[in-house]
């Protein structure tokens, strides 16, 4: 492994204190003079037409300044997949029809948010109801109401994969079985709830703080829907209290505020209470999987065919992605010599589904997980033996994907199941006690560019002084995963820096470079990263240009930057201080400050991902059989995340994504009465808390992958899929419950047994 | 959602509060902790004219036990001091076990044991230990006084016997006699924090090895938290011992009329309190043992 100096240390989060101290600014913490507080009148039907709108009381409520329906607005379309325009489905206030409980169909401005919440009472909106569905299989029943015009089968975007044989795999097959999978909606609940706050200025420019993923997508989307050009709009996001997926499209209140500005001209913010989060906010998207495969006897995968459809909601959201991506999940992880795959988008009268950490992994390979630990019990193997049997090794091909570079799955298994004491439990444990294990395999960002971007995935810019400093500009977007952090770190490493000696400035688009895609996908690190190391061995060019000439060295040294110094490899006498370095390059430049930009875009990396993570879990868990409640008694994980940036903020994903998992796995679900949320708060949706954590311990396994920066690669977004089948599988080994319609709640296991025993 | 615009009043005596109360008549509403009252507010289904706090009131700010006349909590006694009091983890174990279960330290911090009971959740994790162990509470107006068994408190959801001038000044528990032994167990799908999905207390006393008396109350499964007659009566004269106890907690189960909702199905809620009342007998019985002298 290679030695590094700030980079794999614990180096503390550059977010830590502020949040601890509770000096870091969320966008709702912003206070400019004469705000105006923005509110959301929302549809209460699921499905219906707008007839007339009346909007002259609540204007006259005394404090109202502005109100919007979709009369006052351009009625410009949009949706992150502008490569494929007939897929923006959305306006930002509802055009002539509402299509879920929750869908926005005004916007009030006011002098306070009571005034603005008064006045919604105060706006008149005649529906006339349409016939609603809420699952997919009303869905795409003969004469099923049409949701969208533009979209008569309510299958808005379907994906097709296939290779191999699957027929000729299957009569191959000496096993083949069937199974149905289904699964819930969950909430991303964030900490942080959504909130905008934009100001206009007297050019009629734009300035908008958002709690956002994404500022280069919210940017564009906005111009786009309001009329304006890109360079007038300026996106800046403060510190995010998490996003998961929830915060990376254009969302209303964001276009509200911007032209409620422009209307008033006066500041106007908007912020969603936590019920609006539950009622309408996005979520993960409940799917029905149907998956068959084949294995050989001694457990070797022949044939696998996926079928999926995702209950997308009333809009596509990031649904493309997900169905594009739950194919590639589908085939991930294990050698599929064969493989056929459909997956389709459909639309409900439910609140949209979108991007949720995983994308379509936790529900895919939560399907191809329960069936690995089927398959081994009933072919006689034990799970760790048929995964290490199938698992993908470096070199493997997904064809029509990529090669698999860097990969530690087979040593995750081995490690995971060395550090539980899997076979002793396995055998050993008590009735009531069980003990499961659940894989992952997982991309490290994208590479289908479906936002159509013409800018790099991710840039930066990078300046040095004379002083021994460096700034770093992107718009990379730390939401709480920590990649101010990494980033920082990996300039510090390679520019031989300290932390401290770094300024940073990120995710404001009219000042850090154009362009970044955003937080999603788990790209950030290994793509902004890139784009860092390009800007900054520019930089050291120079640098090394500036040494060499000073000293005289002949052409065959090497040339460092470590320590605060410039200097031959072989001989740190022939150096200089870092600022002395820029110093001496400024010079040369008559004055030029000391700057470059590096980029990274993904390239001949076939249509998925540049590099993929990988690992895997064990849960120990105890059923209570008389309540059916399920104690998770430890978690061991073992992944591969190439080199670990700072092992502190990966365990502080892995933490959180077990945290998610328990949700996933035992107790979260969105609870619908029909179009309805009926669990609006906390109370009522069953989050695990710090007192559920489970001990835990995590083992990296040591791999170098080649198009990461310094050898690194995903994290945190793969281990969201892990916990809930490894749960499940320990369930099973307790209680002979084998859950295939998430969450394993007590009910369910005590109905299972019940009947079992009867 | 909008907070309702309401005068504040935070009195320093009872008496001026009493009074208070009794000058704004309707829409007067004394707070405690405030934990439940706001969350309504918030959500509003809570819309007082007026707030009349009772937090500084240091008359109603104790908690006191001695072992000839029992335990008395006054109403502004904060569950984190009940949970701490030495008297009350070594004589009321099952109150603890309540207590620890409600909310979060946070909430402990700042909410009462009689805000709890005034609320008059269904839910409320205090009432059927306290209801058990045989409470009272006193509830004063400016015109009378008058001790109240909690057994006799609650009227339905949101509904008590107190009347709107009556403020609830303590809650008081008989002292402990030997061989009795009381137990709260509860259910819910979270398990560190979360709204119980039905709970039982239990109390009993042996006479040698007869169970001489029981007191089984239901929270969470009924408009009110239920007494069953039927399953204390399924004890009452018998021994201890497993088929018994099997069969009272059948009972308790038959008694309890939950509903469905999204915390809980009515089907697992009945089964859950045959299985809960079963360990809460099982653990007053163990109690009550320990409680020879």
């Amino acid at each position: 492994m290679k030695e590094f100096s700030i980079v794999g240390k614990d180096v503390p989060r550059t977010d830590a204190e502020a949040k601890a101290r509770g000096s870091a600014l969320y966008t709702d913490d912003i206070r400019l003079p004469g705000t105006l507080h923005g509110r959301i009148l929302r549809s209460p039907i699921a499905h219906g037409i707008i007839k007339n709108i009346d909007t002259s009381k609540a204007l006259k409520l005394p404090g109202v300044k502005c109100v919007l329906t979709a009369e006052d607005t351009p009625k410009v379309k949009y949706g992150n997949w502008r490569l494929f325009p007939e897929t923006q489905d959305e306006y930002p206030l509802a055009v002539d029809k509402v299509r879920f409980i929750g869908d926005e169909v005004a916007a009030v401005a006011a002098i306070d948010r009571d005034t603005a919440e008064e006045a919604l009472d105060l706006i008149e909106v005649e529906y006339e109801e349409l016939p609603a569905v809420f699952d997919v299989a009303s869905s795409i029943a003969q004469g099923a109401p049409v949701i969208h015009e533009y979209c008569p089968s309510n299958i808005s975007v379907n994906r097709k994969i296939k290779y191999g044989d699957i027929e000729k795999g299957f009569a191959e097959s000496d096993y083949v079985r069937e199974d149905t999978f289904k699964f819930q909606a969950i909430s991303h609940a964030y900490l942080e709830p959504c909130s905008a706050l934009a100001q206009v200025d007297l050019d009629g420019r734009i300035t908008l703080w958002t709690s956002t993923q994404t500022p280069y997508i919210v940017q564009c989307l906005l111009a786009s829907t309001l009329g304006m050009r890109e360079n007038d709009i300026r996106i800046i996001k403060p510190y995010v209290g998490g996003g998961f997926g929830g915060k990376m499209e254009l969302r209303t209140w964001e276009f509200c505020a911007a032209l409620m500005a422009k209307k008033t001209g006066r500041p106007v913010k908007f912020t969603l209470d936590r019920q609006e989060e539950f009622l309408a906010g996005r979520r993960r998207h409940p799917m029905t999987i149907r998956s068959k495969v084949g294995f050989k006897k001694d457990g070797t995968l022949v044939s696998k065919d996926l079928r999926i459809q995702l209950d997308g909601g009333a809009y596509n959201a990031m649904g493309p992605t997900a169905t594009f991506l739950c194919g590639n999940f589908g085939a991930m992880l294990y050698r599929y010599p064969n493989y056929r795959f459909l997956g389709e988008h459909i639309y409900t009268n439910k609140p949209p589904a979108s991007a949720m950490r995983g994308f379509g992994a936790p529900q895919s390979l939560y399907a191809s997980e329960v069936q690995m630990n089927i398959a081994a019990e009933e072919l006689g193997i034990d799970p760790v033996d048929i995964r290490l049997k199938n698992a993908q090794v470096s070199g493997d091909k997904i064809p029509d994907v990529a090669t698999i570079s860097s990969c530690g799955f087979s040593e995750s298994i081995q490690a995971v199941a060395e550090m539980s004491g899997w076979r002793e439990k396995r055998k050993s444990l008590k009735p009531g006690q069980g003990i499961g294990i659940g894989c992952y395999s997982f991309i490290s960002g994208g590479v289908f560019n479906w936002f159509n971007t013409q800018y790099p995935f991710s840039a930066a810019e990078v300046r040095v002084f004379s002083d021994g400093t460096a700034h770093l500009l992107t718009m990379a977007s730390d939401i709480g995963q920590g990649s101010d952090t990494a980033l920082k770190q990996i300039l510090a490493e390679e520019l031989g820096l300290r932390m401290e000696d770094i300024r940073l400035t990120t995710a404001d688009t009219a000042m850090t470079p154009q362009g970044d895609l955003g937080t999603w996908g788990s790209r950030v690190t290994l793509m902004a990263g890139n784009a860092v190391i390009d800007a900054a061995r520019k930089i050291k060019q120079q640098l090394f240009g500036a040494v060499s000439a000073r000293f005289n060295l002949n052409v065959i040294h090497d040339i460092e930057c470590k320590n605060g110094r410039v200097q031959a490899t072989a001989r740190h006498d022939y150096g200089m201080s870092f600022g002395d370095a820029v110093a001496m390059v400024q010079k040369a430049n008559r004055g030029e400050p000391l700057v470059a930009r590096g980029s990274y875009t993904p390239r001949g990396k076939g249509l998925v991902t540049p590099a993929f993570g990988f690992g895997a879990q064990i849960a120990e868990i105890e059923v209570d059989k008389e309540t059916g409640l399920v104690k998770v008694k430890n978690m061991w994980t073992a992944h591969d995340c190439g080199t670990v940036i700072n092992p502190r903020s990966v365990e502080g994903q892995l933490a959180g994504s077990i945290q998610m998992g328990l949700g996933y796995a035992l107790s979260e679900q969105m609870i619908m009465d029909g179009g309805k949320t009926l669990s609006l708060d906390f109370a009522d949706y069953k989050m695990p808390t710090a007192m559920d954590m489970p001990p835990s311990e995590v083992v990296h396994v040591d791999t170098f992958e080649p198009e990461g920066p310094m050898g690194a690669k995903e994290t945190g977004e793969g281990l969201a899929s892990p916990t809930a089948p490894a749960i499940s599988e320990a369930v099973y080994h307790a209680t002979g419950y084998r859950c295939k319609d998430l969450p394993i709640t007590p009910e369910k296991i005590l109905n299972a047994t019940r009947d079992k025993a009867e | 959602m909008r907070l309702p615009r309401f005068e504040y009043f935070a009195p320093k005596t009872l008496e001026a509060s009493l009074e208070l109360l009794g000058q704004k008549g309707d829409g007067a509403f004394v707070m405690a902790g405030g934990t439940d009252m706001m969350v309504k507010m918030s959500h509003g289904r809570l819309k007082p004219r007026t707030i009349i706090n009772l937090k500084e009131i240091p008359e109603l700010h104790y908690i006191k036990f001695n072992p000839q006349n029992g335990l008395e909590i006054g109403s502004t006694a904060l569950l984190s001091e009940v949970l701490n009091h030495a008297d009350i983890i070594e004589h009321y174990p099952a109150l603890i076990q309540a207590v620890q279960t409600m909310a979060n330290i946070e909430v402990r911090n700042m909410a009462t044991l009689a805000g709890n009971l005034c609320n008059a959740a269904p839910s409320a994790d205090s009432a059927p230990p306290l209801m058990v162990m045989d409470a009272e509470v006193s509830l004063v107006s400016s015109r009378a006084k008058r001790k109240v068994k909690l057994m006799d408190f609650f009227l339905g959801p949101g509904a008590t016997v107190k009347n709107v001038d009556e403020i609830m000044t303590a809650i008081t528990l008989p002292a402990p006699r030997p061989q009795t032994g009381a137990s709260y167990m509860r259910i819910s799908a979270r398990c560190g924090v979360d709204i119980a999905a039905a709970g039982v207390g239990v109390a009993i006393r042996l006479e040698s090895e007869v169970l001489a008396e029981a007191r089984i109350v239901l929270g969470a499964v009924a408009p009110v938290p239920l007494r069953a007659v039927k399953a204390e009566a399924a004890l009452v004269g018998r021994q201890f011992d497993p088929e018994t106890v099997q069969y009272a907690a059948q009972m308790a189960s038959e008694e309890a009329s939950p509903i469905s909702d999204v915390r809980a199905t009515r089907d697992y809620r009945k089964s859950m309190v045959a299985v809960l009342a079963k360990r809460a007998i099982s653990e007053a019985y163990e109690r009550s043992h320990a409680r020879h002298s």
